[in-house]
């Protein structure tokens, strides 16, 4: 069995508790192993409560979990309210001066001291990701390299005390006993480490994306703050916008212009968005957004987490019209998916809409494999001015260019404006082949039919989704991050004895349904979404005609654990 | 050459005969040919409205887009191509009511683009609602009882916002306006004009006399464009009295604020001819 050890670290806002958290990550990830963090934050900047819950394993993870073997309290306040609901065998670091009448398992060790001692209590962070480590079973040099990495930049005096504080965390974890070490090795095993923020912003340059536009809004903002990163290094624009409004129309206009372009947002800037969609559907330009999805109405819980846009993103629009929604669950899938937006968005000329959420996007996980970067010049990477028109339609040879050319698929030859002879000519209104205003009722028929005559082809180019055990009686029914903790519990369910296997819908719209009804006539459907009124499978009910039997639903804006799922299905099939 | 004639289309126009509108069409028309843009060159960006349908009259580049949201499509395709020569048709309900933060955002921004409102001080595709430069008092037929919101002074706000070329121009005054055009899309940086439009349908108010009684070029005065103070004086007169038309302001330090100058991938060449290098990319990953 592949040791493995859940690690929270709780406290208020403010207190660096993601800092320890990535100081540990990057250290484990280095060594090989596998970990997964999840971010649970409360919308303030100090004080409340937040954690970072971090499962590190031997073996991969497809997961979070939900239950620590240590706990570090950066308070007491945390610490009361955590003592007990960690595992069995478990233990709580509590940084305290006090040495209170404290149960064996926990133990009280002042990281503030400890750190003022080494020469500044700003590094008390350190020390507490020291002693973790050592209770983890890690060596120091690990540590002592990832300190390097990190703090070397700011200066040898800031490097020698982060150093000398993980040191002396270092030396206090000795003392503690925990009997889960984990196999540290010398090297890591080359997979990918990042938040889903940041695979979406790579995805987005790795498809030369070079404008971004944007208005902040969590948990979207941290898609931009990656982009950003890069500003000055590489040929891209960054702009917050003065709204979204504002956002979707720019990047439209970059994107009509002939440069590839994202926004993104959440679901009330989404909404505001929902107006640009339908212009980028009307004239037909390419626009990929990505909608980070958080729970609502309103302004909801603006840092947390939910899965309740997806009806809405698939039918956001005056009128209606074709586009591409597409859901990724894991963190390379973000990066495959945001590409693949942008090649479908130029290709068929239609929006393209990613659905993120606050767990995918603030999570952050290791992954086996490799982000695929060089695809430049190959078909998947297609931009649109690569995409030389025939000769006929060049205006030069005396047949003019109609940017809005019938054509039996739909699509027409998109010209950049001011690159050839060819005149580009767009209009929000209804138009005629040439993009002058029309209100002809045979020419309005037929616009109408040529944009929905791609939905044909665009069904083609998505991918089913994934099924395990398709023989099983019952299939756990999902979409989007909730995927692994899905692929979790019903993988432990079948170990207990249970005959389920799941159904799982990463690419969501336009889908070959008839496929999907093949799969689940005859099956007991369970839905696990994050959202109250099931989604996903009233689109499925509505797709297909089958309807689903019962649903595992959680919408507490908290992350879905795969305890959670495999607590509530053990219920309903017991009954 | 480029001639007036190389912007005629045969698309049917659409403005009620003897629409303030006309001439203004010509007057770009002129302004295009005189600065020998060809019509490939150009590309005309509008929001919705009377105003907004103008690029459809023209044979040019257009993307006619959404109620107020013309300068953020005309903003985006800037960023993308430094090299087109943009201008953006909007009206005075479009520009200042439906995209009144685009308006601010777009003078703070100052980026290379022309705007030309068409303002007519009245909404007029739709029939005739109160706008938001509506006299004080005007009457419609939503507003029975007339507006009671104070008219918005678009000019004076964009002056002391920090616009670096800030001119009124007037239907009944061809000439002027062309010339205005011309100078507007020369000025590197964000340019605006507000045209004086009668709307002959459903403006009785501010007519084409009405504002011919009022209009005073500044041309004719000893007007100092590069002078604020004076230019803020002449929009915050009495329209009643007088409305000065003319180039009210221009910032001749070489817009401080140009966009593309301030980004530095925009100096030198159009992002639209540069591209990301995946090696370069890959050899950023942390
Ligand atoms: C989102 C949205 N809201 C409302 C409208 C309806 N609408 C079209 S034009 C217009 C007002 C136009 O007034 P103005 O901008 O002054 O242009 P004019 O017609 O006077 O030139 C309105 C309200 C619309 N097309 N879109
Ligand atoms: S309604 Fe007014 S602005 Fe519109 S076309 Fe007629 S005259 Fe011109
Ligand atoms: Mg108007």
């Amino acid at each position: 069995m592949a040791t493995e050890v859940t690690v929270k670290i709780a406290g208020e806002a403010g207190q660096g508790i993601q800092t320890i958290g990535t100081l540990l990550a990057n250290v484990c990830h280095n060594a090989g192993l596998f970990v997964f963090s999840v971010n649970d934050f409360e919308s303030r900047i100090r004080g409340g409560y937040s954690f970072n819950i971090l499962r590190i394993s031997e073996d991969p993870l497809i997961a979070p979990s939900g239950k620590p073997d240590i706990l570090v309290a950066i308070d007491e306040k945390s610490a009361d309210r955590d003592m007990d609901t960690h595992a069995d065998g478990g233990i709580v670091l509590l940084n305290t001066k006090e040495q209170k009448d404290l149960p064996d398992h926990v133990h009280a060790v002042s990281f503030d001291e400890l750190a003022s001692s080494a020469g500044g209590r700003i590094a008390s962070n350190t020390v507490a990701a020291g002693m973790l480590l050592s209770i983890l079973g890690s060596g120091f040099d690990r540590l002592e390299k990832e300190l390097t990495d990190q703090f070397s930049r700011k200066g040898e005096k800031v490097l020698d005390l982060n150093k000398k504080a993980a040191f002396a965390g270092f030396e206090k974890g000795e003392a503690v006993p925990f009997s889960e070490k984990l196999k540290f090795e010398s090297s890591g095993n080359g997979n990918v480490l990042m938040s889903g923020a940041y695979a979406a912003a790579l995805g987005a340059l790795a498809s030369n994306c070079r404008v971004f536009s944007f208005y902040p809004m969590s948990p979207a903002t941290g898609i931009m703050a990656s982009a950003a990163e890069f500003t000055g290094r590489l040929p891209i624009v960054v702009e917050q916008a003065e709204d979204e409004l504002a956002a979707v129309n720019m990047a439209i206009g970059s994107s009509f212009a002939g440069v590839r372009s994202l926004t993104s947002t959440s679901g009330g800037g989404f909404s505001l968005m929902t107006e640009g969609l339908g212009l980028a559907a009307m004239t037909e330009t390419p626009l990929v957004i990505i909608n980070g999805q958080r729970p609502g109405p309103a302004t909801g819980l603006p840092t947390r987490t939910a899965q309740a846009d997806l009806l809405f993103t698939i039918t956001a629009s005056q009128d209606e019209f074709p586009r591409f929604v597409l859901a990724p669950g894991t963190v390379l899938e973000t990066f495959s998916a945001v590409k693949k937006a942008f090649h479908l968005s130029d290709k068929y000329q239609v929006p393209a809409i990613v659905l993120l959420d606050q767990f995918l996007c603030d999570s952050v996980m290791t992954e086996k494999g490799t982000l695929e970067m060089d695809s430049r010049g190959d078909e998947k990477n297609l931009e649109c001015r690569d995409s030389k028109p025939g000769k006929e339609q060049s205006g030069e040879t005396g047949q003019p260019y109609l940017r809005y050319r019938f054509s039996e698929n739909g699509i027409s030859d998109r010209r950049i404006p001011g690159t050839s002879k060819a005149l580009v000519r767009s209009t929000a209104n209804e138009h005629d082949q040439e993009g002058n205003i029309t209100e002809d009722a045979e020419i309005r028929t037929k616009m109408v039919d040529k944009r929905h005559s791609k939905i044909e082809y665009m069904k083609e180019e998505m991918d089913p989704p994934s099924i395990f055990s398709k023989e099983s009686a019952v299939l756990l029914a999902g979409w989007g991050s909730s995927r692994g903790s899905i692929m979790e519990s019903c993988l432990t369910l079948r170990s207990l004895g249970y005959d389920v296997g799941w159904l799982i819908f990463h690419d969501i719209w336009p889908l070959d349904w008839d496929q999907v009804s093949e799969v689940v006539t005859d099956r007991k459907l369970i839905l696990v979404e994050q959202n109250r009124t099931c989604q996903l499978g009233r689109l499925i009910r509505q797709q297909t005609g089958i309807a689903f039997s019962d649903s595992v639903r959680k919408y507490d804006g908290r992350p879905l654990y795969p305890d959670f799922i495999t607590e509530n299905v053990k219920k309903m099939m017991e009954q | 050459m480029v001639s007036t004639e190389d912007f005629d289309n045969d698309v049917e126009n659409k403005w009620c005969p003897g629409c303030g509108n006309f001439p203004i069409l010509d007057a770009m028309k002129e302004s295009f040919s005189e600065l020998d843009l060809p019509p490939e060159k150009l590309f005309l960006v509008s929001g919705i409205g009377q105003a907004g349908k103008t690029p459809n009259f023209l044979n040019c580049n257009m993307c006619h887009t959404l109620h107020g949201r013309a300068l953020c499509v005309a903003t985006g395709a800037k960023i993308a191509n430094r090299n087109l020569n943009i201008v953006v048709n909007s009206g005075d309900g479009d520009c200042y009511g439906e995209g009144g933060n685009h308006f601010m955002a777009a003078i703070r921004r100052n980026i290379d683009l022309t705007l030309l409102v068409h303002n007519n001080q009245v909404y007029g595709l739709t029939k005739g609602q109160a706008s938001p430069t509506s006299t004080l008092g005007m009457k419609t037929k939503m507003q029975r009882q007339g507006t009671f919101s104070v008219p918005f002074n678009p000019l004076a706000v964009a002056m002391v916002s920090g616009a670096g070329f800030v001119a009124r121009g007037f239907a009944g005054d061809k000439e002027q306006l062309a010339g205005l055009i011309r100078r507007a899309m020369q000025y590197r940086g964000f340019a605006m004009i507000d045209i004086l439009q009668p709307c002959v349908s459903f403006n009785t108010v501010n007519t084409m006399k009405w504002y011919k009684d009022r209009a005073a070029p500044v041309e004719e005065t000893d007007h100092d464009e590069s002078d604020l103070k004076r230019a803020l004086d002449l929009v915050l007169q009495d329209p009643e009295e007088t409305i000065s038309t003319g180039l009210l302001y221009e910032n001749k330090s070489s817009s401080p604020g140009d966009f593309h100058r301030r980004l530095d991938v925009l100096t030198e060449e159009s992002l639209l001819d540069q591209s990301i290098d995946m090696q370069t990319l890959q050899s950023l990953l942390p």
